[in-house]
């Protein structure tokens, strides 16, 4: 199997060359068809060999020394285990190279660049790791690179899992992350390319057929569970949360779990499954398997940003699909909330990007749970809710017209759906009645059920605004506003009833697991019916008393802000005065927020004038 | 205490073989899908309910097509039909893949042909279209249906009327007899009987049944007072500590 790839790939490799002199002639030779009749085929097999060192040879000698020497610096300090030099490397040397020389080429092949590090195989596949990454984002991969890609993945993790013992090998949280993130991105990537069957070659046709077992999501999810397994990281956080000590979580936690290395694989690993199952379509298994992560700031395994966005995207995105939208808010407001007040520390990262996107797309589903499910949220958040799907979001409130806003926005921001299993490549008749008639795209097929839902509750926005006029009222008068029959429209405030109850996470502390829950009101607004002579409907609103004390607490910071801006700026008068001010400042500070606040309060005044 | 969720999540009824295959990586082994059909049709027998071992079956379908089984599927929608307010028909719709249509022709796949069916009858309930819902079970179309599966499915009529009984209980203080009689497709002598079993009283002079008070039907106007954290405080006095 892998032989097969393998000569297929020195072919192309061998083709891509002849542009360049030097490989003309190697070229030639194989091309040659007098060579092939005449000569035995143990000598092609050695000329081949021949030609692919030559055509190496002429590969190194192209990769600029700055290149070779950052190969060998990183080869260097991950030998050593230096997770400073590796960082540096990784995160910042890595880039720039690429801006600077491969921006829109392949970095070389590992085989290239094999002499540089005395032919390390760790230091090459984690090296591919990086290439293939490197081929996924900024170009476009071919079959072979995704076959390979799935070669490598394999070898390493094999490495990792089935070497005598843990690897002493250490690497940033940062690239372990990527590690798992890229591992699944490449995944379900092949399984959207592989359900295009219009565009195959009759050539990748073949090798679809042959290979079924390349990304399959069994021996994805078998990567996971057993790096879950091997780190025993769920352990781990049940003992963290028991309050063991170190010694004692040492000691459950073996030979494995005690590497850092490990131990951020397993938990990366819980964040893939949650993931992969979304993918999947499975929602209540994605948040069964995160039934022991703690999803709080304050969590150890918490610290890579990237990690932290994702799992509460996902979460997120499974509650919706659960219908449990204030569970869906609470989540996306969260991690909004923090990705915000990370924005001044994280422009420069790499991720930058990648996090922004993602955060855009949270504010998209906010819109949606919004819509469907009112509720106040964070104003910072809510503002920009507005501002980017303001429109969508009126229209979304408005019930069934709003859904083509549904839709628009669910496209958008939800995961990259796939299906689990391959179209069928081995069988010619049945692809061809594949190619005919397609089956549906998984995306649509969420849609169409997250649609039966919103369509299920599109009554409620209209009915809801005519109660909220009213403190009792007769059923057939509300009827007649809405223009329907009055037993169409009871059965409408039944549905009103159900779309402002939900099961939800109410007391996080003691409610074990994010799938656990209870019934909780999630609307201001309640009735109830009741059938004497005529219908009628009592209605009750729940309101919120002013609130003093944010007011009070953003104007005092603003104060003391204001305050100690005008104490830090020095003052145009002789430096003698300046020790009396600094003393007097203390008593200033009292009087100073009163009088912010006064402004602040007159200035009300004109606006509500 | 449990929560309607933890109940959901995990019924009080699973039996550890099954909590094993639900929990575990064992849930992926082809070999057991045995057990948990057979665990399905224990469900379908005695009125037990275990949406996360039912998912686990379309699970297994999803990834060995070749174990599909149109009945099972078809007994698990069924189930999941009445869990309101749990979404769980939609969730077992998202893990059945679009499947090639059968290519045997002597044992055609029932599915296709009853699962438009089946959705209508969801989105009924879930619009708490009550008397359409009945309309639709009781019509030719949904003979099949009827006649092949839900007759096995012990109880199904009243698991039906659960979902009646949730949202009627939810939204009235006092309902009128007729309109009662018509959500739960129950008349005379069976009324009577099924409101005094909820523990709903009668009110004859008036033709209503009176539905206990709950947490549901029962709406006060409340104004919500704020509540100050420490928390929310501690940068405006740390502030005032370090100017002290």
């Amino acid at each position: 199997m892998s032989q097969q790839r393998t000569t297929l790939w020195e072919a192309e490799l061998e083709e891509d060359l002849q542009d360049v002199d030097v490989n003309l002639a190697i070229g030639n030779y194989g091309q040659n068809g007098t060579y092939d009749d005449a000569q035995p085929r143990i000598d092609e097999t050695t000329l081949l060999a021949v030609q692919q060192q030559m055509a190496q040879q002429a590969a190194f000698s192209q990769v600029p020394d700055v290149v070779k020497r950052f190969i060998v610096h990183f080869h260097q300090a991950v030998l050593e285990n230096n997770l400073a030099e590796i960082t540096v490397a990784y995160e910042s040397g890595w880039n720039r190279l690429t801006e600077k020389f491969y921006a829109k080429t392949e970095w070389p092949e590992a085989e290239v660049i094999a002499p540089l590090v005395n032919d390390d195989q760790i230091f090459l596949i984690l090296y591919r790791e990086l290439y293939y990454r490197h081929v996924y984002s900024r170009l476009q991969p071919d079959i072979d690179d995704r076959f390979h890609s799935y070669e490598n993945s394999c070898e390493l993790f094999n490495y990792l899992l089935n070497s005598d013992g843990p690897v002493a090998l250490e690497l940033p949280e940062q690239w372990l992350w990527d590690i798992i993130d890229e591992f699944i991105y490449q995944y379900q990537s092949f399984c959207v390319w592989r359900s295009k069957v219009k565009s195959k070659t009759d050539e990748e046709i073949v090798l679809l057929s042959d290979e079924s077992q390349v990304w399959s999501s069994y021996s994805v999810l078998n990567v996971l569970y057993s790096l879950i397994q091997k780190s025993k990281i769920n352990e781990h956080i049940i003992a963290l949360q028991e309050g063991k000590s170190t010694g004692e979580i040492d000691e459950i936690v073996g030979e494995y779990g005690v590497r850092p290395l490990y131990r951020m694989l397993g938990y990366f690993s819980i964040i893939g499954l949650l993931r992969v199952h979304t993918l999947l379509g499975d929602f209540t298994l994605a948040l069964k398997i995160m039934e022991n992560v703690e999803l709080s700031q304050k969590s150890p395994f918490m610290r890579v940003t990237a990690c932290h966005v994702t799992t509460f995207y996902y979460v997120g995105f499974c509650y919706i699909m659960l219908r449990r939208y204030p569970d869906a808010i609470r989540t996306f407001v969260n991690i909004l909330n923090f990705i915000m007040r990370m924005r001044q520390y994280h422009t420069r990262s790499y991720q930058y990007d990648q996090i922004n996107k993602t955060a855009d797309r949270m504010y998209a589903l906010l819109a949606i749970c919004s819509a469907l499910s009112p509720m106040r949220v964070d104003d910072n958040i809510s503002n920009i809710v507005k501002e980017r799907y303001g429109e969508q979001f009126t229209k979304m409130s408005r019930g069934e017209e709003g859904l083509p806003a549904f839709e628009e926005l669910f496209l958008y921001a939800c995961p990259k759906f796939i299906s689990a299993n391959p179209p069928p490549y081995e069988e010619g008749d049945q692809l061809a009645m594949y190619i005919e008639d397609p089956p549906i795209e998984p995306a649509q097929r969420h849609l169409s059920l997250f649609l039966s839902e919103v369509r299920a509750q599109a009554p409620v926005p209209t009915l809801r605004s005519f109660l909220k006029l009213y403190t009792s009222l007769d059923a057939a008068k509300l009827a007649n506003f809405l223009d329907a029959d009055e037993e169409e429209m009871v059965q409408q405030l039944m549905v009103m009833k159900q779309a402002s109850r939900s099961v939800s996470r109410v007391d996080a502390e003691n409610e074990k697991g994010l799938l656990d829950g209870q019934m909780a009101s999630t609307s201001d607004l309640d009735f109830v019916i009741d059938e004497i002579c005529q219908n009628m409907v009592h209605i009750a609103e729940s309101t919120l008393g002013r609130k003093y004390a944010g007011w009070f607490i953003r104007n005092t910071e603003h104060a003391q802000r204001v305050f100690d801006a005008l104490r830090n700026s020095p003052l145009p008068i002789p430096p003698k005065t300046n020790a009396p001010a600094g003393k007097a400042a203390p008593e200033s500070a009292p009087s100073a927020a009163p009088r912010t606040g006064g402004r602040n309060v007159a200035w009300g005044g004109v606006k509500a004038a | 205490m449990a929560t309607v969720a933890s109940v959901w999540a995990s019924p009080p009824t699973r039996t550890p073989l099954i909590e094993n295959l639900v929990s575990g990586v064992d849930r992926y082994n082809p070999n057991n899908v045995g057990i948990l059909e057979d665990y399905l049709y224990h469900q379908i027998r005695s009125e037990e309910y275990d949406c996360l071992a039912n998912l686990a079956i379309l699970k297994l379908y999803q990834f060995n097509p070749d174990l599909y089984n149109p009945d099972v599927v078809i007994n698990i929608l069924i189930k999941a039909l009445t869990s309101s307010p749990f979404p769980d028909f939609n969730l077992c719709l998202s893990l059945l893949d679009e499947r090639p249509i059968s290519q045997n022709p002597d044992e055609p796949d029932p599915l296709p042909t009853l699962l438009p069916v089946l959705t209508t009858l969801y989105n009924l309930l879930q619009q708490c279209r009550f008397p359409a819902f009945w309309a639709m079970y009781r019509s030719e179309e949904a003979e099949a249906l009827r006649d092949n599966y839900t007759v096995e499915c012990v109880g199904f009529e009243d698991a039906v009327r659960g979902v009646v009984i949730r949202a009627v209980k939810a939204a009235f203080k006092r309902i009128g007899k007729a309109r009662l009689e018509s959500y739960l497709d129950l008349s005379g002598d069976e009324l009577a009987v099924y409101v005094e079993k909820l523990g709903w009283t009668f009110e004859v002079s008036i033709g209503v049944v009176a539905v206990p008070p709950n947490l549901d039907n029962n709406p006060q106007s409340t104004v919500v007072q704020e509540a100050i954290q420490l928390p929310q405080l501690t940068k405006i006095i740390k502030h005032a500590a370090l100017i002290a």
